[in-house]
């Protein structure tokens, strides 16, 4: 019987390893996409600048301090850029067809949606 | 996930060290315990519902789907659905796109009727309704002046010339729209006439998109386009979905609503402007004077379906405060509407039901 248990015990031991993982949730995520194709997933808690390719050109993505920004965009009216830094939600530059948003794993946001 | 990779063999080394060297009946409880521990740990993941976010650049605008699912791969098929929807609905009825079937009538105006797709047809037919319900407030066949004015195209906004508007009021008017329903056939009665269904097709798209995530298996899924939202069922942990209202003069939400098998739309002057000489332009134009309507900045409707709020804040917010709340209430739908003066207004029914989340 003993045995039996000890088995049991090693199985259910292995199969909780992958589980765990996604028990023990990741931290917030970047997610940036380009014409709709994601092209990065980066960790929020890690400073990094990434170059993205866009339907009219280059935009420049910059994490620092759990932040986000548009450093640079090559489109006309550079409204993704004066959003500044962001902690959540997203950003979006619709003639570069670039989206940055930040997912969190759990619903932490205090609104699902915005109309606005 | 770092915690992750030291948490495991450290609870697998201790089971081996309680295995070999404690006594046997304690293994037996560590091992009890273990198994217990392993019965909550996988009744807590199988079978739990959880939410699934995807964003695309679709409609010239960020579409936001959110599924509730148990799994992954259901969610996203749903997802991908919806989107597919958003898409097919684009290609239709894209007022800048010389190959959409709404560019096809307009081109045609004055001279022939066009067949159109049951899509299409639904949608017109759906707007001439909403036409009638506002009186002209809400007109898709605004066409020319969306073009005069430019503020969705891709030449920059300006103030056209006085006798522009006059010369072309006369063709904004939807009573000219003939539909053949036998034939699924368009007509625009005059040369110069043109539909645009800017302001109602995303909310038509946000109520498909959810028809399809419904027929994909789904139990609950936010359809986002813009500001345009359709919910259906509620979230993993019971609640109903909740949604912001934009600060209209801000950053920020100003006020927050519960929606549960609703669509909720908002119109604003701070999403299209530009100013000049102090004042502010914008894209709401009212259908009869031809120039932007300045009574209301921000116009917020709840209705069943995802094309009335979307069609009626438009109209409502043309109208004016009072009118719009006085227009909403007896079609039976719910609105807030903020006046030129910041002030709030909203249909009885909402009362209790809003929250106001900052002063405006």
């Amino acid at each position: 019987m003993d045995k039996l248990i000890f088995l049991l015990l090693i199985i259910l031991t292995v199969i909780s390893f992958p589980l765990a993982k996604k028990f023990i949730h990741p931290g917030n995520l970047v997610k940036i996409a380009s014409d709709n194709k994601i092209a990065y997933v980066l960790p929020l808690d890690e400073a990094e600048t990434v170059t993205v390719k866009g339907a009219a050109g280059d935009s420049v993505i910059e994490i620092k301090n759990r932040k986000v920004r548009m450093k640079e965009s090559p489109c006309p009216n550079k409204l993704c850029v004066r959003q500044g830094w962001i902690e959540s939600g997203a950003i979006v530059c619709v003639p570069n067809r670039v989206v940055v948003t930040i997912s969190n794993d759990e619903n932490n946001g205090q609104y699902d949606a915005v109309s606005r | 996930m770092r915690k992750a990779k030291f948490q495991i063999p450290n609870s697998k080394f201790q089971i081996f060290r309680s295995l070999f060297t404690i006594h046997r009946s304690l293994i037996t409880i560590h091992c009890l315990l273990f198994t217990v521990y392993c019965l909550l740990f996988f009744s807590g993941c199988a079978g739990q519902d959880k939410t699934y976010k995807e964003n695309m650049v679709i409609m010239d605008t960020v579409c936001t789907i959110t599924a509730v699912s148990a799994s992954e791969k259901d969610a996203k098929k749903a997802v991908d659905a919806g989107f597919a929807e958003i898409k097919k609905l684009e290609a239709l009825l894209n007022f800048f796109s010389d190959d959409s079937e709404i560019s096809a009538v307009n081109k045609a105006a004055g001279y022939k009727a066009v067949k159109v797709s049951v899509e299409t047809l639904d949608i017109i037919k759906k707007a001439l309704m909403v036409s009638d319900g506002t009186n002209g407030a809400f007109d898709p066949a605004i066409g020319p002046l969306t073009k005069l004015w430019g503020f969705s195209g891709k030449g920059a906004a300006g103030i056209p010339q006085d006798d522009k508007i006059k010369n072309i009021l006369p063709l904004i008017d939807y009573k000219k729209i003939i539909i053949n329903n036998s034939l699924s056939e368009v007509f625009l009665q005059k040369k110069g006439m043109a539909i645009d269904l800017g302001a109602i097709a995303k909310g038509y798209a946000a109520d498909m998109a959810i028809e399809a995530i419904k027929a994909a298996g789904i139990k609950a899924a936010l359809v986002s386009i813009a500001g345009d939202i359709k919910g259906f069922g509620i979230k993993p942990d019971g609640k109903p979905w909740r949604v912001g209202i934009q600060d209209p003069r801000a950053d920020g939400i100003f006020a927050a609503i519960d929606l549960q098998d609703k669509a909720i739309s908002t119109s604003g002057d701070y999403q299209r402007y530009f100013v000049k000489d102090g004042r502010r332009y914008h894209h709401i134009i009212d259908p009869k004077t031809g120039f932007p309507a300045s009574n209301s900045i921000s116009v917020s409707v709840i209705a069943d379906n995802g094309y009335a709020a979307d069609s009626f804040s438009t109209g409502a917010f043309v109208l004016g405060p009072e009118k719009g709340i006085k227009l909403l209430e007896s079609m039976g739908l719910s609105g807030i509407i903020v006046d030129a003066g910041k002030k709030m207004h909203i249909t009885k029914d909402l009362i209790g039901k809003i929250t106001i989340e900052k002063p405006l």
